[in-house]
Formats: C-alpha cells, sequence, structure tokens
C-alpha cells in the first residue's frame, strides 16, 4: 500500500504544508485545514498522517521554535520533498485531466 | 498561578510514557500550545478534559514507542532455560520430584472436590428471580425457659397474611412432613393398572408456591398446574418410570388403593435440583383441599409452612413488625378460646419471622421443620479442611525445596557468579514452582474428576465435574499461579539468597541443617493430621454408641412390613395368619414406630383438671395394637398394657416415664390425664423411656393409646432363619395381596439408616484424614531421605567404626520422632475443642476422652516412625565399603 496512492485527506495536508510554507507544524497545520474546509479537524490525525507522509518520502523535518507557550517544546516542522512536490503536480494532472474529458453537456444543467 | 495555568500532570506523564521519541516533543508542545489557546475560552476544568481527551486519542500504534523486539526474545530464552533447568531437576531427582508433585496433586483433587461441593451447597435457592423477595414465614419463642422456632401454622395463616398486607404478593403453603395423610410415602399406581409401587418423597403444596419458587416444568403449565382441586405434581424421573416417553399430564393416578380419591396429572416437573426441596418427587394440590370438616378454618392445628412474596421495596423487619397483629388476632385468640393460661406467655414471647429463601438450605439448624436441610457449619468445615490439605501440600513442597538446596547450591553460585541478579534467581524459582503447580494442578484436576462418583457416593451429593463451565480453565489457571507463587516463595528468597563464594568453596550450605521453620512446618503437617484422625475416631465412637446404646426397645429380628392399611379389614386376619407362622413371636401393628419416617404427631397432655393450667406436657400420642409393646420388647415398669378383651381399655393409655414425671404423677397407675382435645384417658401402665428420635434430642413425653390398624406390621421372630421366615411372610402376604408386592424393612437397618448422616460425617473425615496423613509421610519420606543422603558417609564411618543399626537409625529417626511427639501434643487441645463442638448436637453422648488422642497418636508415630525408618535402614545396611571407596 505504501506506493505513490495519496488519500484525499493526505493531499490536503500536503497543501497545506505547501501553504504555509516555512511555518508548518502540527498545530498550524490543523488551524490552517479547519479554516480551508470549514470541518472539525482532530490533532491526532493530523499527526498520524504526517508520520505516514514522511515515512513514504513526501515530508521531512526538523526540530525548532520551541516557545514559552508550549512548555519549552519544540516545533517539528515540515517541508515538502521533491517526490511531495512530484506526487503533488502528478495528482493535479490527473484531476485536470480528467476534468478535461468530462461532456461539456455535463455542466450545462442538466433539465429536471 | 503557573502550576494553574497546567493541563494534568499525570496525563502529561502518561503521554511521555507511551508516546516514542520522535514525536513526543513536538506533539506535547502542540497539545500544550492548543491547552493554553483553550485556557483563555473556556474553564480550566474543560480545558483539562478536552487536554486528557487529546492525549488518550493519541493512544494508537503510530505514535507509540516500539518494543524492542531483540529484548523480547531474551525473555523468552531466559524463562525457556528456567524450565529447561526445572525439567532437569524432574528427571534428575525422580523420587523428589514424584513427591512434590505427587503430593501437591493431592492436595489441590481434595481441594478441588471440596470447593465444588461447597460451591454446590451455597447455591441452593438462590437461583430465583425474585429470590429477594420470598420468605419462608417462622414462628418463633423466644421465652428463656423454652424458646423454639417453627415453621408450621394453622392453614388460613397464608391466606389472612396475604389478605391483610398488601404488600405480600403471593402467599403459598408447603407440608412435607411424612404421615401427614398422603405427605410422605404412599402406594402409586396410574389407574387402569393393577400393580401398586411404593413411592416416596410426597409433599402437599398450594398452587401459588410452585410459581414462586419457579419449579421448572417438563409437561404442562407451571401457572395452573396445581390449581385445580385433587392435581398432583410429579418429577420427570417418576413421569419415565410410570409413563415413558409420552406427555402423562391429564392422567389419572390413584394412591393407596383409594380409587374412590383419584389424582389427575397437572404437570410434571424436572427433578428437583439446588432447591431445599431437592427431595420430593411428587406435589399434592392443597387447592379446596380440607383434610377433616372444617379444618381449612380452624386454628387449632398447626400443620403448614406458609411462604410468601412480598412486593418490591417492602422493607422485612417492618413487615414482621406487623405479623405481630397475625398473632395477636389469631393465634393468641385461639389459645384463649380453649381456656389455656399459656396465652399470657405467648404474647410476651411469640413472634413470626421471616426467613430468606436462600437462606433455608443452610441457617435453619434450630428450626424445626421436616425438610432435608444442610447445615452451615459443615460447609465451614469442608472449607477448612480444603484449605488446611492444600497447604499440608504447599508445606511439603517448601521443606523439599528448601532440603534440596544443597544440590542446587552451586548453579546459584555460578549463575550469580555469570551475572545473574537475585531479582533473577528469585525469577527463576518462582518459574520453576509455578511450572511444579501447573503439572500438579493438571494431575489434581485429573484425579478429582476420577474420583468425583466414588465422592458423590459418600457425600451423598450428586455432583458434576464441570468440565463444560466457562469458569474452570481460569479458576484453574488462577489456582496454578496462586499456588504456585506462594509455595515458591519463600525456596525461592532462601535460595536466591546464596553466597556465591561460601557455596562455590564447598562449605556445607544451610540447608542441610535442620531449620527451625522446616521443622515447624513438619509439626504442623502433623497436627492437622492428627486432629482430623482424631476427628474421625470420635464420629466413629459416636456412632458406634448410637448403635449399641440400650435404647428400650429391642431392635433385633423385627420385621416392618409395610402398606398394611391396604389390607382394610382384613388386616387383622392378616396378623392372625402371621402369628400362626411359628417363627413369629410377636406381631402388631401400628403407624407410629420408634424409628424416623413413621408417623408423629405433637400434641400436650395434661392432668385431669376442670381447666388446662399451663401449656401442658407435650409429646407424642400414638395410636398402637396391644401387642406392640411385647413386640418391640418394651420394658413395662408399673401396670399392664392394655388389652383387646377388656372394653374399658379403649380409654386406656399406656405412657412412658417421661410423661410420668412431666405429669407429676407419684402413682401414675389408674391416673387420668387429658389430651389438648379435653378427651380424657386412664393410665394402665408405665413404659420404660425409650428412643422414639434421633439421639439429637432429649426423650420426650409420649402416650400410647389401643388400635388395631396402621400402616406398619412389626413382626418379632424368634429364629436366626430369615430366609425361610421371610419366604413363609411373604407367602402370607400374597394371599392376601396378590397386586402388591411385599415390602419389609428391618427394624435395625431402619434404625441404622437414620444416622446415615453421622456415618458420612465419619467416612468423610476419615478420607480427610488418610489424604492428610498421607501428604504429610510423603513430606516426611522426602525429608529423611534427603537427611540419609547428606549424611551418608558419616554413616558409613560409623558403621565401619562398628556402630549398630540400632544406633545408627536413632541418629536418623529420633529428631522426626521428637516433632511428631509436639505435634501430639499440639492436636490434643484443637482436636479436643472442634469434636467436643460436635458432640455438642447430641443428647446423648460419648465424651472425647484421653484414649482418642493416645489412640490416634501411636498411630501417627507409628505411621512416621516407619515413613522415616525406611531409608534410615536403607542406609544402615549399605556396605560402607562401597560408599567410601566412590571417592
Amino acid at each position: 500500500m505504501k506506493g505513490t496512492h495519496l488519500g484525499e485527506f493526505e493531499e490536503l495536508v500536503l497543501l497545506t504544508i505547501a501553504i504555509l510554507y516555512d511555518d508548518a507544524y502540527g498545530l498550524s497545520i490543523v488551524d490552517e485545514l479547519e479554516r480551508q474546509t470549514d470541518r472539525n479537524v482532530m490533532l491526532s490525525s493530523v499527526h498520524k498522517t504526517l508520520v505516514r507522509l514522511e515515512d513514504k518520502g513526501y515530508l521531512k523535518s526538523h526540530v525548532g521554535g520551541a516557545t514559552k507557550l508550549r512548555g519549552g517544546r519544540g516545533k517539528r516542522l515540515y517541508q515538502l520533498t521533491q517526490a511531495g512536490i512530484t506526487v503533488l503536480n502528478k495528482v493535479k494532472a490527473l484531476r485536470d485531466s480528467m476534468w478535461e474529458q468530462v461532456p461539456k453537456i455535463i455542466w450545462q444543467g442538466v433539465g429536471s | 498561578m503557573k502550576s494553574n495555568r497546567q493541563p494534568p500532570k499525570w496525563a502529561v506523564r502518561f503521554f511521555l510514557w507511551y508516546c516514542n521519541d520522535h514525536l513526543s516533543d513536538a506533539v506535547l508542545g502542540d497539545l500544550l500550545e492548543l491547552y493554553s489557546r483553550r485556557l483563555n475560552t473556556m474553564s480550566k476544568r474543560k480545558a483539562d478534559w478536552l487536554f486528557i481527551l487529546n492525549v488518550v486519542l493519541f493512544l494508537q500504534p503510530f505514535a507509540m514507542k516500539k518494543r524492542s523486539v531483540a529484548n523480547n526474545s531474551n525473555h523468552i530464552a531466559m524463562f525457556r532455560n528456567f524450565i529447561k533447568i526445572a525439567w532437569r531437576n524432574v528427571t534428575n531427582h525422580k523420587m523428589y520430584a514424584a513427591i512434590k508433585i505427587g503430593g501437591f496433586a493431592l492436595g489441590i483433587a481434595v481441594c478441588l472436590l471440596i470447593a465444588l461441593f461447597v460451591k454446590s451447597e451455597l447455591n441452593v435457592d438462590q437461583h430465583y428471580k425474585n429470590g429477594d423477595r420470598i420468605y419462608r414465614v417462622i414462628i418463633s419463642s423466644s421465652d428463656p425457659a423454652e424458646n423454639w422456632k417453627g415453621t408450621s401454622f394453622p392453614p388460613a395463616a397464608a391466606k389472612v397474611i396475604k389478605e391483610n398486607f398488601p404488600e405480600v404478593e403471593k402467599a403459598g403453603r408447603l407440608i412435607a412432613f411424612d404421615g401427614w395423610f398422603d405427605a410422605g410415602s404412599n402406594l402409586f399406581r396410574p389407574a387402569g393398572q393393577e400393580m401398586n409401587m411404593f413411592e416416596t418423597r410426597f409433599a402437599y403444596a398450594d398452587q401459588e408456591l410452585i410459581e414462586m419458587l419457579e419449579i421448572p416444568m417438563v409437561y404442562g403449565n407451571r401457572a395452573y398446574a396445581l390449581s385445580a382441586p385433587n392435581s398432583i405434581l410429579i418429577s420427570k424421573r417418576k413421569a419415565d418410570k410410570y409413563f415413558p416417553d409420552q406427555d402423562p399430564v391429564g392422567k389419572t393416578v390413584i394412591l393407596n388403593d383409594n380409587e374412590s380419591n383419584p389424582y389427575v396429572i397437572g404437570g410434571v416437573m424436572e427433578n428437583l435440583r439446588n432447591s431445599h426441596l431437592e427431595g420430593l418427587d411428587f406435589f399434592i394440590t392443597l387447592s379446596e383441599l380440607e383434610f377433616w370438616e372444617g379444618e381449612q378454618d380452624d386454628w387449632c392445628c398447626n400443620n403448614y409452612s406458609p411462604y410468601i412474596q412480598v412486593r418490591a421495596s417492602t422493607n422485612p423487619k417492618e413487615l414482621e413488625e406487623k405479623l405481630l397483629k397475625i398473632r395477636d388476632d389469631y393465634i393468641i385468640k385461639q389459645i384463649e378460646a380453649e381456656g389455656d393460661p399459656w396465652a399470657e406467655t405467648a404474647r410476651k414471647y411469640l413472634a413470626l419471622e421471616l426467613q430468606p429463601v436462600g437462606d433455608i438450605h443452610l441457617h435453619s439448624k434450630d428450626i424445626s421443620d421436616f425438610l432435608v436441610v444442610s447445615d452451615l457449619r459443615i460447609v465451614w468445615l469442608f472449607s477448612a479442611i480444603a484449605v488446611f490439605i492444600l497447604l499440608l501440600a504447599c508445606i511439603n513442597f517448601i521443606n523439599l525445596s528448601t532440603a534440596k538446596s544443597a544440590n542446587r547450591a552451586k548453579e546459584i553460585g555460578l549463575r550469580k557468579v555469570v551475572g545473574s541478579f537475585r531479582s533473577n534467581l528469585i525469577k527463576q524459582f518462582l518459574t520453576e514452582s509455578v511450572f511444579f503447580s501447573a503439572i500438579s494442578v493438571l494431575l489434581g484436576t485429573l484425579l478429582a474428576w476420577l474420583a468425583m462418583p466414588y465422592f458423590n457416593l459418600i457425600a451423598g451429593k450428586d455432583l458434576s465435574f464441570p468440565i463444560t463451565e466457562w469458569w474452570l480453565a481460569p479458576t484453574l489457571i488462577l489456582l496454578t499461579v496462586i499456588i504456585g507463587l506462594l509455595s515458591g516463595l519463600y525456596p525461592s528468597f532462601y535460595l536466591s539468597a546464596f553466597k556465591p563464594i561460601a557455596v562455590l568453596r564447598g562449605t556445607p550450605s544451610q540447608g542441610s541443617k535442620s531449620s527451625f521453620l522446616r521443622s515447624g512446618l513438619v509439626v504442623f503437617q502433623f497436627t492437622t493430621s492428627i486432629v482430623l484422625i482424631v476427628g474421625a475416631f470420635v464420629v466413629y465412637r459416636q456412632m458406634q454408641f448410637i448403635l449399641h446404646k440400650k435404647l428400650g426397645f429391642d431392635k433385633e429380628q423385627v420385621v416392618m412390613i409395610h402398606g398394611t392399611n391396604t389390607l382394610k379389614d382384613k388386616l387383622p386376619v392378616f396378623k392372625d395368619e402371621l402369628l400362626r407362622l411359628g417363627e413369629v413371636a410377636h406381631a402388631a401393628v401400628s403407624s407410629y414406630l420408634p424409628i424416623e419416617g413413621t408417623r408423629r404427631n405433637g400434641t400436650s397432655f395434661w392432668k385431669d383438671a376442670p381447666s388446662k393450667t399451663g401449656p401442658g406436657v407435650s409429646g407424642q400420642f400414638w395410636r398402637v395394637d396391644p401387642d406392640f409393646i411385647n413386640a418391640m420388647g418394651m420394658k413395662l415398669v408399673e401396670g399392664r398394657t392394655f388389652s383387646n378383651d377388656i372394653a374399658s381399655d379403649s380409654a386406656a393409655i399406656v405412657i412412658n416415664e417421661t410423661m410420668a414425671k412431666g405429669l407429676g404423677l407419684e402413682n401414675p397407675v389408674g391416673q387420668r390425664i387429658m389430651n389438648w382435645n379435653w378427651s380424657t384417658w386412664v393410665v394402665v401402665g408405665v413404659v420404660e423411656d425409650f428412643h422414639f428420635e434421633k439421639m439429637k434430642s432429649k426423650i420426650k413425653a409420649l402416650g400410647m393409646a389401643r388400635s388395631q390398624w396402621g400402616d406398619i406390621m412389626s413382626v418379632k421372630l424368634n429364629t436366626r432363619d430369615m430366609t425361610n421366615t421371610l419366604a413363609s411372610i411373604t407367602d402370607v402376604w400374597e394371599r392376601f395381596q396378590p397386586n402388591q408386592p411385599i415390602r419389609y424393612t428391618f427394624l435395625d437397618e431402619s434404625y441404622a439408616r437414620m444416622y446415615d448422616d453421622v456415618k458420612r460425617t465419619g467416612n468423610l473425615f476419615s478420607i480427610f484424614a488418610t489424604f492428610g496423613i498421607i501428604v504429610a509421610c510423603l513430606g516426611l519420606f522426602g525429608l529423611s531421605a534427603f537427611l540419609v543422603e547428606q549424611r551418608s558417609k558419616e554413616i558409613c564411618i560409623r558403621n565401619g567404626l562398628g556402630a549398630s543399626i540400632r544406633i545408627i537409625m536413632q541418629l536418623l529417626t529420633l529428631n522426626f520422632l521428637k516433632m511428631v511427639l509436639i505435634s501430639v501434643l499440639l492436636a490434643v487441645p484443637v482436636g479436643w475443642y472442634i469434636m467436643n463442638g460436635w458432640l455438642q448436637d447430641f443428647e446423648y453422648r460419648i465424651p472425647v476422652t484421653l484414649d482418642v488422642f493416645a489412640l490416634a497418636g501411636l498411630l501417627v508415630v507409628l505411621i512416621a516412625a516407619l515413613t522415616v525408618s525406611f531409608e534410615s535402614i536403607k542406609a544402615a545396611l549399605v556396605n560402607p565399603a562401597n560408599k567410601l571407596r566412590s571417592e
């Protein structure tokens, strides 16, 4: 299963990390996801996904940015790897290509 | 201030405990950030809760520490090694292993059997849906002069209780005492068949009673099985006997050839188990039944035992208070109506109590009912014995393990030298003992399973091994671990404490010396065994005392022919025919006999006076044949017995000495006495007191009056040739009653059967004593064998220097015998206390004398001496040259 396949939530997380650029860590990703998608996101499921994506090689991480607010604990900051960028592009290309193939008539409001 | 802004410490600690290093810092940081953010918008309490929730939600495989696989396999390898070494020890020292495991297995088997027995005793009547609301009504007198508890009430009591108190939901009555009309035993046959069969275990019951007690049904409906008049409920085993493979509901059956009063089967119940009514096979309905005219509304006679079911949330104590109204309005009114001045006392002391149905089986010792109940003390006693025997087995293990420590000393030393911690060694020996206990539990379970049928036979129980029950396996595993740890604890600490240098250098370890603790344990084992043996002896002696005591009647060579009531008016002729046989000395017909299971009644007698004074002398009033006193070999102290030839003897009575004393009659013969219903009787004779109840109670007052009828013909024989005599009696019977097989018993056997429970207790004591002594001796044997082995060189040298066998024996056995002697001394007070307590049950009993202890002690000393000397002699007989040359 550890192929190149990307789940929907994984894709969203990758995109969020891309958006956040240099401040992508657990909680900020949750915040951004909630803001963008307007759905309730669990911290634990985000972390789980991050671990998996890192295993797949789409992400790399380093520790930094400890603050008093965090009880002196550092953040694990995530960045997209080249593979991560490639896979996002691939997904987008696939989507675009499939969108192209949908007959226009579909979009013209099937009369009902 | 700052600490206030922190989430619960334990949650943080928990998180750090399970979370792996890769994530722990980052995630905890996130969590804390989230927490502090939350604190701004909500209460700390809620934030704490959400924090805990987050921590719990993170408890997923991706976040958890990876347990090192390599570490794991190391543990397994170590345990494997422990077990391997344990197994090598077993095979190297087969005898010790056999003693260890065999003793353990025996102890566990006994323990298991007793546990199953105790469990079944405790389970009786615990399964009713409304069990906590069902009570048996009891009448009690707290009169210091005579306090008693009984279950017998007048017929209308149950109805009145139900009508007067709305909290009583159901009320049903039971009559279960033998001899009350058709309760007890009867001749039984399905209508349309000719042959009568003798059946026991009949009782009367109300429809509501069988509903309350949830009698399980095979055929018919419990809701109306007994609601129709003259219906009868029979058990499955009886249905299978008379109506195999069919539904007998609606079929008619005849009792005692009484065709005018047939019964209709209203239902078939499962054979009753786990119920205090377990002994019953037939329930005859009480619906619309009147034993004589006006009986149901008469408050004169107490024959019914009421059970009630109260509504939920009724306080039984409050209801008991309210029930005093029944006492005042009905029971005392009746006593007053009879002109009995006892009413005042009764008002002061009588009370009605409610006994929970679950208590009937084990808590009815002081209540006179007519049911077969057990005794809580027996349950306790057995549990104690089980625990003790298990302890004995554990002690063997401890003793042998510590004694054999010398053999393990080098292993322990080496393990320590190569770097084993003490904790590892403790672990090793605990593993070893759990390993031993596992084998023993397996063996013990097998043994218990095999022994179950024999145990049932001896204990008079119907237990089965719960192989299919879900709780068996977990219980056994738990037992294994507990026993293993318990018996391994001391040896493991003891053995692991060895100093490697001392051990490896060859200094003799402490194991070879007789440790104080080890002696103490041996003493404990033998004390327990001796107490058990004393118990067995005392019970046996009491039984002998019961069987051979002068009873006041002669129970030898008396045949009782049952069911003579079915001969009806041919009965006198039958008696004459019997008397014509040369072998028959006397024949007497009566329903009352001085053994259990024959008819009884309860009544009171007064001196003849214008009005009854006081409660009178309570006693039995028997109707017997004029020849009864002769046939029973009773002795008249004064006067004569009544005769059929004297017309006025219809009002004659023969009383026993207790009655004469109770009524204060100086010259009883010729005096007039009164019965409860004002009938007066003339005393014509006084008979020597004879035992007509169990030895557990004092001989009570008794009066006997003339009758020609009864259920049982007692035939006194003047020959020892039983076979031919019985054949000729059977011939006579068959001439009179061809459709009914003759049924006879011997008076002495029936008498002995009354004390089956005593005999059973004795048997159980003997068996437990045997097991106790076997286990203890196994241990002793192991210990002595070991000691001999330790000192084998010393013995050889002594031998070589000219010591005689006697001296060597002395050397080796004296120490053990000293321990056994100490045990005897310790066992005397303990055994005396326990057995004296047991004997208090009997009004007529033997004293616990010292010779019992002497005998038990001697027996144990002998067995112990034999056990010990076996190895000693072997050692003493060895040619010293062979042994010494080996090094």
